[in-house]
């Protein structure tokens, strides 16, 4: 009997506990996750991707890792690690609990044919071509090394143009490779833009250069300084690109950091022209409103270090500044915000590379020497998904996400501006407008609006002329009464 | 019926909409208008320009709704009036210009109106409105504001017994002499500032000495 009563009790006790885990670990996150709203205010949203534990060299079993700089992830899933101090790429397990590999040396040829043990130095960046070729910026040996399954392919090394200086030293940092294997290099002091190798190796000229910005104030004053004073100014140089990702139909992420804030990614079409989208508030530049303050370290525009694309073109930015990770949907909205920096487990140090598998984020500390990984949410996914639906076209499965997503965080536009299209498309106008309001969207708002307008109209016709022809007639004979009255009165008054 | 609200008063008033130049000459040399009316109608008119802030259609407003504060807006509006009659107080009465301080209030109180019968129906056709109709609440606006222009334009001239490339010339004028008001009030209150800053240091020096 007292089993019996027990059972549903223990139960209960039970799942109190479990759920009461789930809760606790939401509410201890380390930082705050916020999106700006159309007016550049900040809202404060559920956290989109929450820590998810960090890896270092001793759990992977290869001893600790030496600032590492780069880590990219194949397209098996296992992560590469670009192992900088150590002089070694380390590759773990798509789970990342062992590392499968760590490569040190490869076997080289040298000039007379002879083969020999070759090593690295400092290892800058990695990446894996679609076909399962890695590619080792191997930064301090002025080369980039090219290995299939630990053996060597190719070595890109020293390049030849004419638009290069004849003493250039090239030091590749950061790589992208596409479906040609054409190889987009982010090499150090190279402000021209990105380097672009050919599948053999041949360097075949600058891509996506970003225009130097010079503003009008500063225009004004070089009109007033004189030669010398100009020599001693600052150079206007452009912006350097910090870092390359490669999306599935072969264009070009890359990021920079942006002295102005407001766009810090782009996306190069094949002729190297930057055609990202950008959203309402036309902002790409990370934190939007950075507060002006020579005191304080973290403020200022975000320091984006780099870039990752996922899946339905929603793409990642790394910020270096306050460790923040943004990231923007294709037409350039930004969807969240999330991190910080810290000492505590789950917040960076000093961020330097970013990368994403399957519903993991992956973030590389130099500083701590780790990787560090976040999981999605229940909102978080629901904001990736519904994304990638409205990304394949899907606008009615998108609508239930958003609706979903709007029960856990009713402020976000987005979500209100996907609802409002759907109704819109259903017909129903006025919850059209209401959302639609919502997510402060003027054009559709004004569609709805009109159709509304127009549905009201068609209804109570009738009734607007009726009241129009009375009010008419009803002036008419007034007008007449007045005057017949008048006249009577000058009658009398003469009498 | 007072000296301020009588009958007369009401009809040169409303007046101002289709004879500007004659009433304007009955408010200078007749006595027909009245100060209280004139602060009365921008205290309607500050009213009507936050209404269009509020509640002018979606598509339209652009405004912050947190930014708006209908007190700021009113003492704005009165400052900007009071300033703009000063200076124009003084320039003209140094450039044989025949209209009294309490004229120029008036004048330029009056010359609102049309911005205030303007703001109404632009604020109520806006919320019909959609995207690429909005050009017909700018149109009403911008009606608006030519006509109180011209108003101000016009009653100026009549009031100072001008020309009107004499007026136009005082008006650009005023504006620089707003700005010398604004310059000097603030040197006013800076100069004020360091004062009691000397005396409340001399204060606490002593309190502190002592």
């Amino acid at each position: 009997m007292i089993k019996k009563r027990l059972l549903p009790l223990l139960l209960a006790v039970l799942l109190t506990l479990l759920l009461g885990a789930e809760t606790l670990a939401a509410v201890d996150i380390p930082y705050d996750s916020y999106i700006y709203n159309y007016r550049g205010y900040i809202e404060f949203t559920p956290a989109p991707y929450i820590p998810d534990g960090n890896v270092g060299g001793i759990e992977l079993g290869v001893g600790s890792f030496n600032f590492p700089r780069g880590m990219c992830v194949g397209p098996d899933g296992r992560v590469y690690v670009a192992d900088t101090g150590n002089n070694r790429v380390v590759v773990t397990n798509p789970a990342m609990t062992e590392a499968e590999m760590v490569i040190t040396e490869f076997t080289n040829t040298d000039a007379d044919g002879v083969r020999f043990q070759d090593t690295f130095n400092k290892p800058w960046g990695v990446t894996v071509s679609e076909r399962g070729q890695l590619y080792i910026a191997d930064s301090d040996n002025l080369r980039i090394v090219v290995l299939e399954e630990g053996e060597l392919v190719k070595i890109i090394q020293n390049p030849q143009s004419e638009m290069l200086e004849p003493d250039f030293a090239f030091k590749p940092l950061e790589m992208g490779v596409d479906y040609a294997d054409r190889v987009y290099v982010v090499a150090q002091g190279m402000f021209e833009g990105i380097m672009v190798f050919n599948a053999e190796g041949d360097f075949t000229g600058f891509y996506g250069t970003i225009p130097v910005q010079v503003s009008l104030w500063q225009q004004f004053w070089r009109l007033f300084s004189s030669q010398e004073q100009r020599a001693r100014q600052q150079l206007f140089i452009p912006t350097e690109f910090t870092g390359v990702s490669v999306d599935k139909e072969g264009f070009i992420y890359a990021s920079c950091i942006d002295p102005q804030g407001t766009q810090a990614a782009f996306r190069l079409n094949p002729k190297g022209e930057d055609v990202i989208k950008k959203g309402e508030n036309g902002n790409l530049g990370g934190d939007t409103d950075p507060v002006p303050d020579t005191y304080n370290v973290y403020s200022g525009p975000s320091y984006i270090v780099d870039i990752v694309v996922r899946d339905k073109g929603v793409y990642s930015l790394l910020d270096r500044k306050r460790g923040r990770v943004f990231t923007y949907d294709n037409e350039g909205n930004m969807l969240y915000i999330f991190g910080g920096l810290g000492t505590q487990s789950g917040t960076f140090r000093l961020p330097s590379s970013i990368a994403y598998s399957g519903d993991k984020i992956l973030v590389l500390d130099t500083d701590r020497q780790e990787i560090m990984a976040f999981k999605e949410t229940e909102y978080g996914r629901l904001i990736n998904e519904a994304v990638g639906l409205r990304y394949d076209g899907d606008e009615k499965e998108a609508v239930e996400k958003w609706r979903q997503v709007l029960t856990l965080n009713e402020n976000l536009e987005l979500a209100n501006i996907g609802i409002g299209k759907a109704y819109l498309t259903e017909g129903n106008n006025e919850e059209a407008m209401r959302h639609l309001k919502l997510g402060m969207n003027r054009t559709y708002y004004s569609i709805a609006f009109k159709r509304y307008r127009n549905d009201i109209l068609k209804e109570n016709l009738g009734n607007i002329l009726t009241a129009a022809a009375v009010l008419l007639v009803g002036l008419y004979v007034w007008r007449k009464i007045r005057r017949r009255g008048r006249r009577k009165g000058e009658v009398m008054g003469d009498e | 019926m007072s000296k301020y609200f009588n009958k007369e008063i009401f009809f040169y008033f409303r007046r101002v909409l289709t004879n500007p130049i004659d009433s304007f000459y009955e408010i200078r040399h007749r006595e027909k208008g009245s100060v209280p009316l004139a602060f009365l109608t921008i205290l309607v008119f500050s009213i009507c320009f936050t209404m269009n802030r509020i509640f002018a259609g979606f598509i339209v407003n652009l405004v912050d709704p947190r930014t708006i504060n209908g007190i700021d807006d009113l003492t704005r509006v009165i400052l900007l009036y009071v300033l703009f009659c000063i200076g124009n107080w003084s320039v003209t009465c140094l450039s044989e210009g025949e209209g009294r301080f309490k004229d120029i209030l008036t004048v330029t109180g009056y010359a609102l109106i049309p911005l205030i019968i303007t703001y109404i129906p632009a604020i109520l056709l806006s919320n019909v409105l959609g995207q690429n109709e909005d050009i017909f609440y700018s149109i009403i606006l911008g009606v608006g504001f030519a006509w109180s222009g011209i108003l101000i334009l016009l009653g100026i001239m009549t009031i100072h017994n001008y020309t009107m490339l004499k007026t136009i010339a005082t008006l650009a004028i005023t504006i620089v002499a707003m700005l010398i008001v604004i310059f000097l009030a603030m040197l006013l209150f800076d100069m004020l500032n360091q004062v009691y800053g000397l005396f409340y240091g001399i204060y606490s020096e002593l309190t502190l000495r002592s």
